[in-house]
């Protein structure tokens, strides 16, 4: 039935209205003409482009043709590796942090919270429409050398000179970065747990296996699913966010975003800023197939 | 037993108490001292409270900048949420009701745009247009945003329109009703509140841009990219702090209001309040 849909015959009858081949080929081009064309000109031909510019050199004398020094430059630029190395460490910490916290979060949600099941998820969805500049700014007033949190330390007497630390590196960062994108990892995970016969965990407890078995035993193989969409859908925008390295990140928390955006806007070096975009495209893509095709396998056992 | 066993569950349920406690802390105390800061009468953002004021708001007022890019993002993402719906509920139903060669292709593409970091995204947008020789503007911005925000609106009505018995269009064809009726009558009335998710969800990500916004708007600034641009140059403004407790008072309204839309609307259907929540949650995923 399915296969013949695919050729001439025709789908299951259905009594009075039998489309005709015009019609069938008609009302999919009256659907989905409209929005592939948007999406060829304004995303397929930019991809394309941009693939093509980094392929591309042109210097000032007006002369351009294929090269790949665009690529080579980065990959063996030191401070590039450097650059790199740094965005994977922040990306990677506030991955895990967001689990850690995102985990048990998820599993309150949907076992515990009871009559607070509702409002917990709405504010959660809330937290992530608010603004992310508008929380990028709210921490930062937080976190600054006269921040709220060094004055209030200061004014109580705990401190004598404030805490540099708290803002302009990586740790601000990861604490931006985390709160930012923390619905995103409860979401997958909590409607993954919502599918779980909770009833498993009695009979995982009768017969005696403790909360920790429990979880690595039980819990964890049926919410992977959901673990791998969270990671698909957080850990490449970590990867390339800008706003919050540049606004407080200093100098030691500057990632590749930066990179890409300086080489753009700063030096308009337009063929290394698309070669730098292109390879991050290319590990973002390799990522998400994996965390796609993960996500795919765990739920077909 | 029993002992051990109440213990068990009840210092977990305190434990969860306090982690939802902190991680609400967390995620909005930020926000509300930033709202809070907003109405103190200095020009440094510290402690200790100098008294209340409102004259930030009216310099806010003042300040074209902050303005002109409020203005702009609300125009912005309302021509975005309308062109996605309409974009997006065509290949809504062109991808989950129809079968035509090329779906599973195209399919693929809708969902590819919303994996694609915005970074790329808008740095890709920005070398389209100057090889186009199209000025940047608000016009680009707007185009951009369309094609990343659509997507979004076809993932969150064919979850709908999967979600909804087709048999009911069947029926409805039978009893003789026109494609058009039954589009009105039987399919609308279903995806009512997947549309009004959709709706605001587009509207978010397209007020909420900023990547794209930053690298395609060449002069002209939505509210994201200014409040960006005053925080890169400055430290800490006040007229910030009042111009973001109007925007973060209006999303919350937003917010709730849709939330209330559609517990009305599915109740009114016979659905639970749980189903209106998988609704909501359906524009995270």
């Amino acid at each position: 039935m399915a296969a013949s849909a695919q050729t001439a015959a025709p789908m299951p009858v259905v009594a009075g209205e039998r489309p005709g081949p015009l019609k069938r080929l008609l009302r999919p081009l009256a659907f989905m003409s409209l929005p592939t064309a948007v999406l060829t000109m304004l995303f397929l031909l930019p991809m394309g482009i941009l693939a093509y510019y980094s392929f591309q050199f042109g210097d000032l004398t007006g002369q351009s043709g294929f090269t790949i020094t665009n690529f080579t430059d980065i990959l063996s630029d030191p401070l590039y590796r450097d650059v790199a190395f740094t965005t994977f460490q922040i990306a990677t910490i506030a991955m895990i942090a967001q689990l850690v916290v995102g985990l048990p979060i998820a599993y309150i949600l949907a076992y515990r919270a009871g009559r607070f099941e509702l409002p917990l998820l709405l504010a959660l969805v809330l937290a992530d429409e608010l603004n992310p500049m508008v929380r990028i700014y709210a921490w930062r007033m937080l976190l600054g050398r006269e921040g709220l949190i060094n004055e209030t330390l200061m004014s109580i007497g705990l401190i004598k000179v404030p805490i540099d630390a708290l803002l302009f590196n990586e740790f601000s960062v990861i604490v931006v970065l985390s709160t930012s994108y923390l619905t995103y990892t409860v979401i997958p995970i909590y409607a993954s747990m919502k599918a779980v016969d909770s009833g498993l965990f009695d009979a995982a407890r009768d017969m005696g296996a403790g909360w920790f078995t429990t979880f690595r035993r039980v819990l964890l193989p049926l919410i992977a699913p959901g673990i791998f969409i969270a990671l698909l859908l957080v850990y490449v925008p970590l990867f390339t966010d800008f706003a919050a390295p540049t606004l407080v990140g200093g100098t030691s928390g500057f990632m590749l975003g930066n990179v890409v955006s300086d080489l753009v806007l700063e030096t308009g070096n337009l063929n290394a800023g698309a070669a730098m975009s292109f390879l991050m495209l290319i590990a973002a893509a390799g990522f998400s197939l994996v965390a796609y095709r993960l996500s795919r396998i765990k739920q077909g056992a | 037993m029993s002992l051990s066993r109440r213990m068990r569950r009840g210092l977990p349920s305190f434990l969860s108490t306090a982690l939802v406690a902190l991680v609400l802390v967390v995620l909005f105390g930020p926000v509300l001292l930033l709202a809070l800061f907003s109405f103190n009468d200095s020009t440094v953002i510290s402690l200790p409270w100098e008294g209340f004021t409102t004259k930030w708001y009216s310099a806010a007022l003042d300040d074209s900048g902050a303005t002109t890019s409020i203005s702009n993002s609300v125009v912005v993402a309302t021509i975005v949420m309308v062109v996605s719906l309409v974009l997006g509920t065509l290949a809504a139903w062109g991808l989950t009701r129809l079968t035509f060669r090329g779906r599973p292709l195209l399919a693929g593409i809708h969902g590819a745009v919303l994996v694609v970091p915005w970074l790329i995204i808008g740095v890709a947008g920005l070398i389209f247009f100057s090889q186009i020789q199209f000025a940047l503007s608000l016009q680009t911005i707007t185009l951009m945003h369309v094609v990343v925000t659509f997507p979004l609106v076809v993932a969150i009505v064919s979850a709908g329109l999967i979600r909804f018995n087709r048999s009911l269009e069947e029926a409805a064809i039978d009893m003789g009703a026109s494609q058009l009726q039954m589009m009105r009558y039987v399919v609308l009335p279903q995806i009512a509140p997947s549309l009004a998710a959709a709706a605001i969800f587009a509207f978010a990500w397209s007020f909420n841009n900023f990547e794209i916004s930053f690298f395609t708007g060449g002069f002209e600034q939505t509210f994201p990219v200014w409040v960006f641009g005053v925080l890169r140059n400055s430290s800490n403004l006040p007229i910030v702090n009042a111009a973001s407790t109007v925007i973060a008072l209006g999303q919350v309204m937003l917010v709730f209001g849709l939330w209330y839309g559609m517990k009305l609307m599915n109740r009114r259907r016979g659905g639970t309040d749980a189903d209106a929540a998988k609704m909501l949650t359906g524009g995270v995923r």
